[in-house]
């Protein structure tokens, strides 16, 4: 059998050939992990004054909940101590109901046309909260709740926002005790809330009240499926009561626990917060890291240790790196959860003290950073929402936007321009994805306006995320990262603590910026600004003496025109255009046939230049913008000419290679 | 005609398997190129290759101008790629040709050019219809597999995601073992019908009967051939994957071009090795002895 022999021969030649080309697979995987290991070159902020720690609690909660893991409902009793902070006396009060948003399909939330949230879930099963009774502390008993409004103003099918008369005015500077007594039934996982099986994650899950404004008016709106939240700080302490064999992760700092009948209760203290989340499943499996003086704890789903060791590494350059530029984090713990695959809708978001991550098992393969980006993210929000505690409803892009710059900055000066994937010889960064984004949609809206008012989702995804941080990218570009990093810096130590507003945001940036670069910004974010450079002609004429008739005070004199011949002086002009109304500065290259080249700069005033040069070599090709400064630049295909046209020598080369090879693997 | 008639003598100066090999290269190179030419054309098209960097600022670190070729260029590409998806199947088709030519010059290395080509042509028909049942047995053993990856995948609700995910994976990766040892059968009927100019349901027939007899021989027959592919694609990407090409020098693509190149001469290479024991294969087979 002679071709037995041959088989068995290439088997051993064959195998030899599959291991030897394991030594270069292991090689190719190698520089995707080298590179993740880039050097730290963060840019050091300013040293200002020390950073304010905490704040005057304007609302605290003392909450003790009890979860029924089987029925996913929670029992709770609740006391709110309440400072009317405002100028003006207090006839009312309103709170926010948010899990009522999963009680039917004709909540706000529920009944939008496109059917889900930000999540892209809809409610299977539903939940929501009642409240049994609402008394003040002190008062006579009166249970306030049974005079409250039955729906969210002008939205009779709507129970998210309801407000509550006051028996007697409260007035400025006064302090009001309320009780409460509520039940949650937990919707299967929505929104970030909700039960998959045995795993719970709880938000927006008891009576809030909504944030009250300097000028006395409450800050209350319906729970919008593109919106987040809004609320005032304050101390919380929640006792949670749970099967024993669960493990629990909540805001806050565990003071607390007891265990008894199968049961435990863990006592949580937060302090200058702005609400409490907490999960709680009896699969989790956990690991804890000291960084920079925060005791970081990771929930994980089991066999997932690789993800958890990758959320910690993030932490461990992201938190030192927030630290330095937006001011140090204030609270002495941060839980980071990452839910497991049945409940994924929980994850990506952002809560005092807690952050949820995401992502299967296999995240971490293959040279994509997609664990760092989100926890990175959501960590940022620890600062973008955390301690800057904007109204995201009104102004959606002081947290989402600002926190997308944030996050592409670390994740970029942590891994480069491979920070959101490196492999194969192509790496991708954050700022190339949001640009891309952000380009994508342009003008369509303002980016600095209501969640609710964006048409879609995904225009609020492209204009809030990625278009914040691309204007952002464009001025550190233009106008220097160090003077943008020290705006952030300015601006996240002054309102530290404290609720900014888009206007207060345009103000910094205008004191630290400069006049063009905040008006540049304030263009692009408040009033749909773009701006599109493009070059169209290139033209060259010989240099001649000139002929024809003059009348020369020596009397007319008649020059012929030069006989023909080599030119070697050209006069050569390439016309640039500004498309758009954003008035960026911006740098021309000009090169030469002689492979000489000129920078010209253009300060972006006017709708056009003309650049002119005279030279021994013809004009053969324009770049404006070649160190692709501005981002914000909607087309960069039109932002070039060449006299030697399109060449691809390099891609003909990737698409021939490819080619060959699908036809080796699929054809004959 | 002087050049046709010297044509099969320096053919038979070289070893038949560096012919085929050199054959069907240039055979692949000139579908490559085929293949690849609608989306050239719309890559510069796009305008982002007419600066004076050309094509280099599309493999620049953090790839913002290949994000912004496939935003731009989007409508251009899907419609390049729609031409190249055609292309692509006419190649894999006309692709039979040269795949005759080879076998034939493994089988009678003496016979000119103008022989083997008419042999060539006039077996296609058989050849496509060989492997278009080939294809369908294919097809239907990568259905029974996505069938058993659905019934694995419900069976694993509930249990280690890790499981649940690697299923899929798993199923597919014995669907295409499987649809690797159908075209090894289907080299095998190849064989046969060049060798013996037998019709599709008798190549058939060898080839199965060869399975019968020497059924190791048969299935693990190609896996020298994929091993050596593997090896000299997975060395040309590490080689290239180092490659700086957003320079403006044109010395990276050379090496990338020569590399990438000499991968598939060597994946090429080892295929032919594959299809002369192929021949072998087939015709030591009973049946094939019945039917010479």
């Amino acid at each position: 059998m002679p071709s037995m022999r041959r088989v068995h021969q290439d088997l051993l030649i064959g195998s030899a050939c599959l291991l030897l080309s394991l030594f270069p697979a292991r090689a190719l995987l190698q520089p995707s992990l080298a590179s993740g290991k880039a050097e730290v070159t963060s840019t050091r902020g300013p040293q200002p004054a020390p950073p304010v720690a905490s704040v005057e609690p304007v609302a605290s909660y003392v909450i003790q909940a009890k979860l029924d893991t089987e029925q996913h409902r929670i029992f709770g009793h609740e006391t709110i101590r309440f400072a009317n902070h405002s100028a003006a006396p207090l006839n009312e009060l309103w709170f926010h109901l948010y899990l009522n948003a999963f009680k039917n399909d004709k909540t706000l939330f529920l009944r939008s046309p496109f059917g889900a949230g930000r999540s892209g879930n809809k409610a299977h099963q539903y939940g929501y909260v009642d409240v049994k009774k609402l008394t003040v502390v002190g008062g006579d008993g009166k249970d306030l709740w049974l005079e409250r409004d039955h729906h969210s103003p002008d939205d009779p099918h709507d129970e998210t926002d309801l407000r509550v008369p006051l028996p007697t005015p409260l007035e400025p500077g006064r302090t009001l005790e309320l009780e409460l007594e509520f039940e949650d039934q937990l919707p299967e996982i929505v929104e970030r809330t909700g039960y998959a099986g045995s795993f719970h994650f709880v938000a927006q899950w008891f009576p809030k009240l909504a944030r009250l404004e300097p000028d006395g008016r409450f800050a209350h709106f319906a729970f919008h499926p593109q919106s987040e939240f809004y609320a005032d700080f304050g101390d919380y302490d929640v006792t949670l009561d749970v099967p024993q064999a669960f493990r629990v992760g909540a805001t806050g700092q565990r003071v607390e626990s007891s265990a008894e009948k199968g049961r435990q209760k863990l006592r949580y203290r937060a302090a200058s917060v702005h609400d409490f989340a907490w999960t709680t499943w009896d699969r989790f499996e956990t690991r804890s890291e000291r960084i920079a003086g925060t005791e970081v704890s990771v929930l994980y789903p089991p066999h997932e240790e690789r993800n958890a060791a990758a959320e910690l590494a993030s932490v461990r350059f992201a938190l030192p790196h927030f630290n330095r530029l937006y001011g140090p984090y204030p609270y002495p713990t941060l839980t980071i959860v990452h839910p497991p695959d049945a409940a994924d809708n929980a994850g990506g978001m952002e809560y005092p003290t807690l952050i949820t991550t995401g992502g299967p098992w296999y995240s971490t393969w293959g040279g994509g950073h997609f664990i760092d980006i989100v926890t990175v993210h959501e960590l940022g929000h620890q600062w973008f929402y955390g301690l800057l505690a904007s109204n995201e409803h009104a102004w959606p892009f002081l947290d989402e936007g600002l926190n997308s710059y944030a996050e592409a900055e670390a994740l970029e000066t942590q891994y480069g321009p491979g920070s959101v994937f490196r492999g194969f010889g192509l790496s991708l960064s954050s700022t190339a994805l949001n640009r891309v984004i952000s380009a994508a949609r342009g003008g369509d809206e303002a980016v600095a306006q209501g969640a609710a008012e964006f048409a879609t989702f995904r225009s609020l995804g492209a204009l809030v995320y990625s278009r914040t941080a691309i204007v952002l990218g464009t001025l550190a570009r233009v106008y220097g990262t160090q003077r943008v990093t020290q705006a952030l810096t300015a601006y996240t130590r002054q309102f530290r603590f404290a609720h900014p507003s888009a206007s207060d945001f345009a103000s910094v940036m205008q004191a630290e910026l400069g006049p063009e670069a905040s008006q540049v910004m304030r263009n692009a974010l408040f009033d749909r600004g773009t701006v599109d450079y493009l070059v169209r002609d290139i033209s060259n004429a010989p240099v001649t003496s000139a002929a024809g008739v003059f009348d020369l005070p020596t009397g007319r004199e008649q020059k012929k025109p030069e006989p023909p011949r080599p030119a070697t002086s050209f006069s050569s002009r390439v016309v640039v255009y500004r498309h758009g109304t954003l008035e960026l500065p911006v740098d021309v290259e000009l090169g030469f046939e002689d492979g000489s080249k000129q920078r010209r700069h253009w300060d972006g005033r006017g709708f056009t230049v003309s650049l002119d040069n005279v030279g021994p070599s013809k004009l053969a090709s324009v770049n404006v913008d070649p160190e692709q400064k501005i981002l914000l630049d909607d087309d960069r295909s039109n932002n070039w000419l060449s006299s030697e046209g399109a060449r691809a020598p390099r891609a003909t080369e990737r698409l021939l290679y490819g080619a060959q090879v699908l036809l080796g693997v699929l054809g004959p | 005609m002087s050049s046709t008639r010297r044509l099969p003598s320096r053919f038979a100066e070289l070893p038949a398997a560096a012919t085929a090999t050199m054959l069907l290269w240039i055979s692949r190179t000139c579908s490559g190129l085929l293949v690849a030419y609608p989306l050239l054309v719309a890559i510069k098209a796009s305008g982002l290759v007419s600066g004076p960097g050309a094509d280099s600022v599309l493999f620049e670190p953090g790839s913002q101008l290949l994000l912004e070729l496939l935003r731009v260029g989007l409508p251009l590409l899907s419609a390049g790629l729609h031409v190249t998806l055609l292309l692509w199947v006419l190649s894999g088709l006309l692709g039979l040709v040269p795949l005759a030519f080879a076998f034939d010059l493994l089988l009678a290395p003496g016979r000119s050019f103008g022989e083997r080509l008419w042999k060539a042509v006039r077996l296609f028909p058989r050849l496509l219809g060989a492997s278009t049942i080939t294809l369908l047995a294919q097809l239907a053993v990568l259905l029974g597999c996505s069938l058993c990856a659905a019934i694995l995948k419900s069976a694993l609700q509930g249990r280690d995601p890790r499981w649940l995910d690697l299923s899929p994976l798993l199923m597919t990766g014995i669907g295409l073992l499987l649809c690797a040892w159908v075209g090894n059968l289907l080299d095998l009927a190849r064989a046969a019908l060049v060798e013996r100019a037998l019709d599709v349901r008798q190549a058939l027939l060898v080839a199965l009967t060869c399975l019968r007899e020497q059924p190791w021989a048969v299935l693990l027959g190609s896996y020298p051939s994929v091993a050596g592919a593997a090896l000299g694609y997975l060395s040309a990407a590490w080689l290239v994957s180092g490659l700086d090409l957003s320079g403006g020098s044109t010395r990276p693509i050379a090496i990338a071009f020569i590399a990438h190149q000499l991968a598939v001469l060597f994946a090429i290479a080892w295929r032919v090795r594959w299809l002369k024991t192929a021949l072998e294969l087939s015709g030591n087979t009973q049946v094939a002895s019945s039917l010479r």
